[in-house]
Order: C-alpha cells, then structure tokens, then sequence
C-alpha cells in the first residue's frame, strides 16, 4: 500500500510538473495541439485502454468514524483526459482496484462505498462521455449484493464492465459463494477486469521482500495466474460459459507460459473436471492487456491467444512503458489485428458505438 | 518439500509398474533405440533434466530421521530402456530431492552427499557413453559444499551440479553460499537448479486444489524468484563464468520475461544491484531446457534467450510429454539450430568430446 501510494504521489508530482503553462488559454492551446490522433495506414482508429486506475477518494460523510478514514485521501481526476491525449489514447474505461473495501464487514457501509465509485465514475462519464468510461465497483464479500450492485451500476449508472482482484479475504473466486456474481455478470455480458495486488492471498510473509521489487514483478502476475487458473481448474467457465475476464498484466504468466497449464489434467493421478483444454479458455473466456512491454512477448501472446483476446491497457497513471507505439510497431501483427488490440476488440466487449 | 518427494517417489513408482508390462528390458533396448538425425546426419542427444535415486544412500540414513526420504526406486537397467527409446544418447543425472539440506549433522550431511556422488558414478561407470551425472552438495554447510564439489569433479569427472531454489528458506544470493558459487565458477562447472513446489515463498496449502497447481504453478514460481534473486542480488555478477540451467523452460522468468527487464527502471524501491539488464544473463550465464510443451512456446523461448541458452531437457522419468520431436519439427529452427538445442549445447559445456 505505502508503495503505491508513493508512486501516486510521484506520477501526481510528474503530472504537475507537466502542466505548468504560462496563462490559461496558453494551456488550453497546448491541449488542443497535444492531443496525439492515432492512424493506421492513413485511416483514424480508435484506441481504448482497459486498465486505468483511480485510487479514487470517498468523502467524509461516508468513511468519518470507521476504519477507512484515510481513504478520504487519494488523487482527483482532473488531469486524467490530459494525460490521455498525449499518449494517443482516445477512451479510458477507469476502474478503482485496491479492493481494500472487501474487508468492510458492515453491509451498509460497503454499498455505499461501492456505491460512491460507481456514482462518481458516472458523472465523469457525464463531463467527458467520449473519454472516460467507468468499471463498476462491488462488495464481493457479499455475493448477492454484488450482483445487485452490478445491475444498478450498468442500468442505472452506465458502467461498461466490472472489476475484481484476484481473492476475496484470501478466498478463491471460483468458490460457489461466488456464482450469483459470475452468473449475473455473464447473464448482463458484462466483460470483468481482474487487477492483482501482490499476491497477499498467497504469500509467505516478506517472501517477495529484497532487490528487484519482486513484490510487484512476481507478485502480481503469480496473482493473476492463479486467479485464472482456478477459474478454468474449478470450472467457473464451463458453469458461466459466456463469461469474460480480463487479467491484467498480460494475464500474468499463464498465456506466456501455457505449456505446463495445458498438459496439467493429462498427467496421471490428476482430477480435473474441467470440459476443455486450458488454451480454449484462453482463446474464448480470457483476455489479456498488452502490458508484457516487447515485440516478442506481444507476438507470443497473441500467438497464444488470438486476436480477439488482447486489449490494449497502459496502468496509467503508473509509470509503465506501455506505450501505442509498441502496438503500432509490431511486425508480426497486421494493420487490422492493431486496430483491433488498441480498441476494436474493446469498442465490442464495453459496447461503444459511436 | 516432504510431499514432493512423496509424490516424486509415487510417480516413480507408477514408471516402474508401468514400463514392468513391457517386454524384457533387453528386448526393447536391442530392437528400441531411436537414433535421431537431421537431414540424414545423426546427432547427439543430450537431456540435462533427469531424476535418479541410488541404493548406496540407504545404508548411510539407516537409523536416522531421514531413512524414509532417501526412498525411491535406484536407477537400474530400466533406464537405459527409457532413453533408448526416447533417442536419449546421453543422459545427465541428478539427484534433486534436496531433503538432506535439512541435515543439521555436518557429518551425516557429508556422508549422505558422497554415497550419492559415489552411488551415480558407480551407475554412469556401467554405460560410460550413455550416462553423465551431477554432483550433489550439502549446501547448508557452504565450505563443506564447495569442497565436495572439488572433490566429486577430481574423483569422478563430474562436470555439473544440481541445486534447489533455496536451502532452508534462504536465498542463494545470500553472501554465505558465495563459496558454492565461487567454486562452481571456478572448475567451470555448469549448475542445473531444480525446484520443489515453491515452499520458500507459497503458504501451506495456498495452492492445493484442482489442477497439481502446487507443481503446475509452483515450481516455475521457484525457479523464477531463484534466477531473479542471482540477477538482482548480484550473484551473476561476482561470478560472471558462472552457468546456470533451471528447469521447465527456467520457469516463467525468459517467457515473461518483460516485465522483470523493466523492474530496475519502473520501480523506484527496486534497489537493483544488477550491473547489465536482465536479458542480457538470459543471454549469456542462465540457461533453459526445452520442457514448455509448444512449438510457439519453444520459439519464444529461444527468442528471448538465444539458441545458444537453450538445452534439452526430459524430466525422466517422470511422465510428461517428450520434446524431441518438438525441436525436431521446429520449422522456425536451421538444422544447426536444432542440433546445437537437442545436444550440441550441452557437449560444449559439459565438455563433451567423442
């Protein structure tokens, strides 16, 4: 937590930084020039980016008098579509991913947290609705409040997906507990957005401490890679076979490194129950973001997944090269499969039409 | 650790009833052995990643706390049967339990660790041309270790050695197992790294469960977090001669490789003592063997390490699919290519000559 906070802090600190401008309508100038278009072959596309954060505040009304008071600090949103023009991306569906309010055991005062975000998010869908769109937040730690608030934050509030981390108080996603969630999230199509937070579920204490940030570097795509692999082991899928989620980060290890994944149930004394092989759900339940930074990797995970399974996403307002360009440069992808990643696959699964 | 020995000796087990239905083992051996070529030219196959057990322990852990764990089945003519089909030319074997880090008797830990060096010399004497092995250490006395490294390399010719991801939950980038390294740097010895489950880092039971994701998960996890420490921690740079093969593809490190290479830059806690980017040891002093089960997974293998990184492994006799054909009908491979990753690697660094 002290670690992301910090780098809120330092992107904050960059963001001003960057927009000093002399007088007003100087900076206005500036925006309109600096907003950067992305062609492919001559022609305008779309780019969309499915992995936005906002460690978004709640207000004193809401959190005064509980154990959650420091969470009225948090960054604003205000130069959220700045940072967007200058690195080429036309829409940000934004979600909030701590999760931390999954540990609030009052019902009422986890509604109306979650409750909170997907109102906020709304309304900055209202001022910019042809720049951001929201992800809705849910008390997962109640199931069937969670669907609920799922259906009130997509028809009453226009979210456009959901997302969730990778447990919930240390338990598996793909428990029963859990379906009324799936179910309502495959029943209403909404496409869900899995953001690990350093594998705490899974973790000795300290394990990932030392050299390397290893907390983040490991940590994070091992959460992912269990989160999706209990989901496909568990038979999540099967049961919800219309679902679709998103991992962050690539999807974390397991498309990179699906070979072992998929021969798992055909070694001996396994008990698998799963209907397909692993690679099927990978190339129709599971996405990935573009976040593995190289040539090759993109081309690997594409070649793992297929077109249709990987979204463009930056971790802005993180510090992560994650840059269109590598999306635009990449040899092994043709003209139409860049559209698709940077937003085509996007504009479908957060139905954006215009 | 314990468990994984269990079901390794299990597994074991299972190999012996099964291949005990086939012919006699001097019927199959005469008329059963693959002989691989490339293009019309026979070429040698080596497999770096291959389990034994020998008799000669049981005697020295008789009586003690670890009787049971030096169990499993020894290595017998079956094996020759094994890589006779599976067009194994040589077999480098090692003994990868590591159950006798734990053994607080320095004198008991030296005699375990030489009737295993005694017990798969013995072995390799029978089929000189068909078998090398690797000497096992008693890493947790680091001085005793790099002595017996010494003295299995002058007694035997042995010219790898074979370590876990950890020794007793410490990191092997920790400056007391320098010695270790020291020496293995020094008499250019190559070290095979094997992991068991990722027990250092992984929570009881967190990853119990459908799926075998203890082993499916596990054991790349500990294999990345070994080799993230030596890059990070600085280990591959006080010993730059140093070469180290890890098993299973080198886990998820080369195949994800991407966000670990940004880590140094990205993170401002990450406190990297690596003086050349990460990529740049997947280049030069860490290796890979072939078990990631996909040709597009083998190519991005080699991508991101070099044909030069990549070297043949089985994990005999254990079952999981056989590679060979893998790299034989690699059509992104030059004949050279594939020779140099079935063998031609490997008899390089284990001065392989006739």
């Amino acid at each position: 937590m002290a670690t992301r906070r910090h780098f809120l802090k330092t992107a904050a600190l960059a963001a001003a930084a960057m927009s000093v401008p002399p007088s007003p309508s100087a900076s206005a100038s500036q925006a309109a020039q600096a907003r950067r278009q992305i062609t492919i072959g001559g022609r305008r596309v779309r780019v969309i980016d499915v992995h936005n954060h906002w460690d978004m505040p709640l207000p004193a009304e809401i959190v005064k008098g509980t154990p959650y008071e420091e969470r009225m600090k948090g960054p604003g949103l205000d130069d959220r579509v700045a940072i967007l023009d200058k690195q080429g991306i036309d829409i940000a569906a934004v979600s909030v991913n701590d999760f931390w309010w999954w540990e609030v055991k009052d019902r009422g005062l986890a509604r109306a947290i979650c409750n909170y975000h997907n109102e906020t998010l709304a309304a900055w869908n209202k001022k910019h609705p042809d720049r951001l769109v929201g992800m809705a937040s849910i008390p997962l730690q109640f199931p069937d409040l969670a669907a609920d608030m799922l259906q009130d934050a997509v028809t009453r509030l226009g979210a456009r997906a959901v997302t969730v981390g990778g447990h919930v108080n240390n338990e598996s996603l793909s428990l029963p507990k859990f379906d009324p969630f799936w179910a309502k999230a495959a029943e209403m199509g909404q496409l869900v957005f899995m953001h690990p937070n350093g594998s705490a579920n899974l973790l000795r204490e300290g394990a990932l401490a030392g050299n390397g940030g290893l907390g983040n570097i490991v940590g994070n795509p091992l959460e992912t890679t269990v989160f999706l692999s209990r989901l496909i082991f568990d038979g999540t899928f099967d049961r919800f076979p219309t679902l679709k989620v998103c991992g962050a980060h690539g999807g974390g290890f397991l498309p990179s490194y699906l070979g072992r994944t998929e021969v798992a149930c055909i070694r001996p004394g396994q008990k698998c129950i799963i209907k397909r092989k692993p690679s099927e759900y990978m190339r129709q339940n599971i996405l990935a973001d573009t976040m593995v930074f190289t040539e090759d990797g993109l081309r690997h995970l594409v070649a793992e997944m297929g077109v249709s399974q990987v979204v463009y996403g930056t971790d802005i307002p993180f510090n992560w090269p994650a840059p269109v360009d590598y999306v635009l440069d990449a040899k092994s992808l043709s003209n139409a499969d860049k559209e698709q990643i940077l937003g085509g696959n996007l504009m479908t699964l957060l139905r954006i039409t215009s | 650790m314990k468990k994984i020995i269990a079901s390794l000796a299990a597994l074991l087990l299972l190999t012996v009833l099964t291949s005990a239905q086939a012919p006699s083992p001097a019927a199959s051996a005469a008329q059963g052995r693959r002989q691989v070529s490339i293009n019309g030219q026979r070429v040698r196959v080596i497999d770096i990643h291959a389990h034994a057990t020998v008799a000669e322990v049981a005697p020295v852990v008789k009586g003690t706390p670890y009787e049971r764990q030096a169990g499993g089945r020894p290595l017998g003519p079956d094996r020759v049967a094994l890589i006779d089909k599976q067009g194994i030319d040589v077999q480098v074997l090692s003994i990868n339990g590591f159950w006798w880090w734990e053994v607080k008797d320095r004198d008991l830990a030296d005699r375990i660790v030489r009737a295993q060096n005694q017990g798969l010399a013995n072995f390799v004497t029978q089929f000189p041309d068909r078998f090398m092995a690797m000497a096992s250490v008693s890493l947790q006395f680091p001085d005793l270790a790099a002595r017996q490294l010494e003295d299995a390399v002058a007694q035997y010719g042995f010219r790898a050695t074979t370590v876990g991801g950890h020794v007793n939950g410490e990191d092997m980038s920790l400056a007391k197992f320098d010695p270790f390294w020291a020496k293995a740097a020094e008499l250019g010895v190559l070290v095979f790294m094997h992991p068991g489950g990722a027990e250092n880092i992984i929570r009881d039971n967190a990853l119990d469960g459908r799926g075998d994701l203890g082993n499916i998960i596990g054991n790349p996890l500990e294999t990345t977090y070994f080799q993230s420490r030596l890059i990070f921690d600085g280990t591959l740079d006080k010993f730059p001669n140093l070469r180290v093969a890890s098993a299973h593809g080198a886990g998820y490190l080369p195949s994800y490789l991407q966000r670990t290479e940004v880590a140094c830059v990205v993170r401002n806690n990450a406190n990297c003592l690596n003086k050349k980017k990460p990529s740049e040891y997947l280049k030069t002093q860490l290796l890979a063997d072939t078990m990631v089960f996909s040709d597009e997974g083998l190519r991005h293998l080699v991508a991101e390490m070099g044909v030069g990184q990549v070297v043949y492994g089985t994990d005999n006799p254990l079952n999981w699919p056989v590679t060979v054909d893998l790299v034989l009908n690699a059509k992104w491979l030059s004949d050279a290519d594939k020779a140099a990753i079935l063998g031609g690697n490997l008899a390089r660094l284990l001065r392989i000559t006739s």
